[in-house]
């Protein structure tokens, strides 16, 4: 792999002169309260919350919008095919590599068998930049072997004080790179140094730890555990965790009419397997009426059946839907006590 | 096909919800095209009011003791009667303090001379009539009523969003109120619909809409009672819009329960 280095006194240039590729996307850092990140348009490099963790919602935002229309139609004229933002050029920037790794698991989602060409047109369209982080409590991806990637992005900047060692990671990103030569250096040895230093006292700051060895021959064992009825008590399907997942990536196609009764748009919008309607069928029968059923498929789905189908959990450790569950329900949690046979109801916050 | 016979009516209510059909500025000349209006007090001096209609809009909840009559002459003559907004379909604010008699009540706010009103306990249309479609909201929201009639026009039964706020909430990107705020936050007890409306403007979630079809009152009280939140400030707020719908003598007695 090239690696380059940024300079930090040409951070900014770099960042303004991306806006000739495209929407350059950043992390921000809410104004309404301070330490809660979103993803939003650049206006101004200044704007970057270079430090951010975990914006509330993840990048795949861009790729597999919460609410789309995907097609027009009308009885007597047929139908026009709709792809948002078909011709927007974007360039993600900031991504830790946690929510690379949920667009690399959203890629194989959306292409594997069937192509959604309304995701792959915008990822197509789209520059990933990574950037280095440093782990609070809730962060776990060096568990779910998240925590690094080769992978995944155009270029990945990794912060090594006085600028960033920028890794290229596709021909795209050199052009990147090569087209603004004059805002890069040589990578000198004290950078290398400084880079290894960095990545010790990383791997150091990790606080949480879950034990994914064999967690889905443990899940299989544990189908009819009593924490997921427990689980189910606490709960409160209310589908902020899967709103907030970097891979959960379940959608419901629905019409929207017109008033002429002979028109109007397919919409395509996020769903969530916690909702009562989700595994509803014609005739009226639900595969997962109950809601402990409900949330003991999110676990599944996540940690088992993905394995199987893919090789891989599609968890990447990134908190987000341990910070935001209303109700306090934390996946780590959960996981470690279904290993350890000891679940019972625990007043956490 | 013939235009759908079409009816308004307000039973006792601010007559919001009827409001936002006439909202609706760039929708009603097609709106009034594709269906006859037929009954409408609210918005027509030329009224039919005993001709069959098909679809019939009932705002309002059922609080004067008039109310009953009207609705039920009105489900008689409708094929389709749909419940317009949270106080036909919940009670709404009128039911708020369904506990106090209606005579003190009366008395307090009238005094005790004045005998004009025959005021009752709120109800939702659904305690006297059958109901086809619950169509939420304090007020509707314009495009979910909008949907609705296309729906029908269509021949359709139409769909109702059957999850919370949260989502919507979630995809607006708000900080949360109950994470980050310990605030009494609605949201994921009541239908979505609004897009998060009061959690956007940075305000806990009111429950307008009314509950969710499946409304878990259990993770609840005990998501707030860690929140070291009082179980009266939670049946306070969630009578507000739908008492009736929010039991809340059972929702005393699981808390009790849970608190034990
Ligand atoms: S399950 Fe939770 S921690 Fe894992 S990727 Fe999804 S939001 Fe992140
Ligand atoms: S965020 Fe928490 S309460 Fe809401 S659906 Fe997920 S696990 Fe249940
Ligand atoms: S602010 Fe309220 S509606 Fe929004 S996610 Fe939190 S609890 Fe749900």
């Amino acid at each position: 792999m090239k690696v380059s280095k940024l300079p930090k006194a040409n951070v900014n240039k770099f960042l303004e002169s991306l806006q000739d590729f495209g929407e350059v996307i950043i992390p921000k850092e809410k104004q309404e309260q301070p330490g809660v990140y979103m993803f939003d348009t650049m206006t101004d490099p200044s704007e970057v919350a270079w430090e951010y963790l975990r914006t509330i919602i993840p990048p795949k935002k861009y790729l597999t919008k919460p609410k789309e229309v995907i097609f027009k139609f009308d009885s007597q004229r047929g139908f026009e095919e709709v792809i948002e933002d078909a011709e927007q050029k974007r360039v993600l920037f900031g991504l830790h590599p946690c929510d690379i790794h949920g667009i690399k698991i959203l890629d194989v989602v959306f292409t594997h068998q069937y192509t959604d060409p309304y995701y792959t047109r915008r990822r197509n369209n789209t520059v990933i930049i990574g950037l280095s982080c440093i782990p609070d409590e809730k962060c776990f991806c060096k568990s779910m072997h998240t925590d690094y990637t080769e992978d995944g992005f155009d270029l990945a900047l990794s912060d090594i004080g006085d600028g960033y060692l920028v890794a290229i990671g596709t021909s795209l990103g050199d052009d990147l790179v090569a087209e603004r030569a004059d805002l890069f250096t040589e990578v000198e040895e004290t950078d290398r140094r400084k880079y290894l230093d960095f990545r010790k006292k990383r791997n150091q700051s990790f606080k949480l730890d879950l034990d994914i060895d064999d967690l889905p021959y443990i899940l299989d064992l544990e189908q009819h555990s009593p924490i997921w009825d427990e689980l189910g008590k606490r709960c409160l399907t209310c589908g902020s965790c899967s709103m907030v997942c970097p891979t959960c990536y379940c959608f419901n196609v629905y019409d929207e009419l017109n008033l002429d009764a002979r028109s109007g748009r397919r919409i395509k919008q996020w769903d969530a397997c916690l909702f009562k309607d989700y595994a509803l069928v014609a005739g009226g029968h639900n595969f997962r009426e109950d809601r402990a059923e409900r949330v003991k498929n999110r676990y599944y789905h996540k940690q088992f059946r993905m394995v199987e189908q893919y090789g891989k959990p599609s968890c990447v450790g990134c908190g987000r839907c341990i910070n935001a569950c209303p109700a306090g329900i934390d996946v780590v949690e959960v996981l470690t006590k279904v290993r350890e046979g000891s679940y019972a109801e625990t007043e956490s916050s | 096909m013939s235009k759908p016979k079409v009816g308004i009516f307000g039973l006792t209510s601010c007559a919001g919800d009827q409001l936002v059909i006439l909202n609706c500025e760039d929708q009603l000349m097609e709106l009034a095209n594709a269906v006859d209006i037929r009954d409408w007090e609210m918005a027509k001096s030329q009224n039919d009011e005993e001709c069959p209609l098909d679809i019939a809009l009932v705002e309002g909840s059922v609080a004067q003791v008039r109310d009953i009559e009207t609705v039920k002459k009105i489900r008689e003559r409708s094929k389709i009667l749909v419940a317009l907004g949270t106080c036909a379909v919940w009670g709404g604010i009128p039911a708020m303090k369904n506990d106090v008699p209606r005579e003190v009540m009366l008395e307090e706010v009238y005094g005790n001379d004045v005998r004009f009103i025959e005021s009752k306990a709120a109800q939702p249309l659904s305690s006297f009539v059958k109901v086809d479609f619950n169509l939420p909201g304090c007020p509707i929201e314009k495009e979910e009523f909008l949907q609705m009639m296309a729906s029908f026009l269509h021949g359709d039964i139409p769909e109702i969003l059957n999850f919370s706020v949260c989502s919507e909430c979630k995809m607006k990107e708000n900080v949360c109120q109950i994470v980050y705020k310990n605030q009494v936050c609605c949201g994921p007890l009541t239908r979505a619909g609004c897009g998060a409306r009061c959690p956007s403007h940075n305000v806990p979630c009111t429950g307008c809409h009314g509950p969710i079809e499946e409304v878990h009152y259990d993770s609840h009280i005990k998501m707030f009672q860690l929140k070291g939140i009082k179980p009266e400030e939670i049946v306070h707020k969630m009578q507000v819009y739908a008492a009736p719908a929010w039991m809340p003598e059972k929702l005393m007695e699981e808390m009790q329960h849970e608190g034990e």
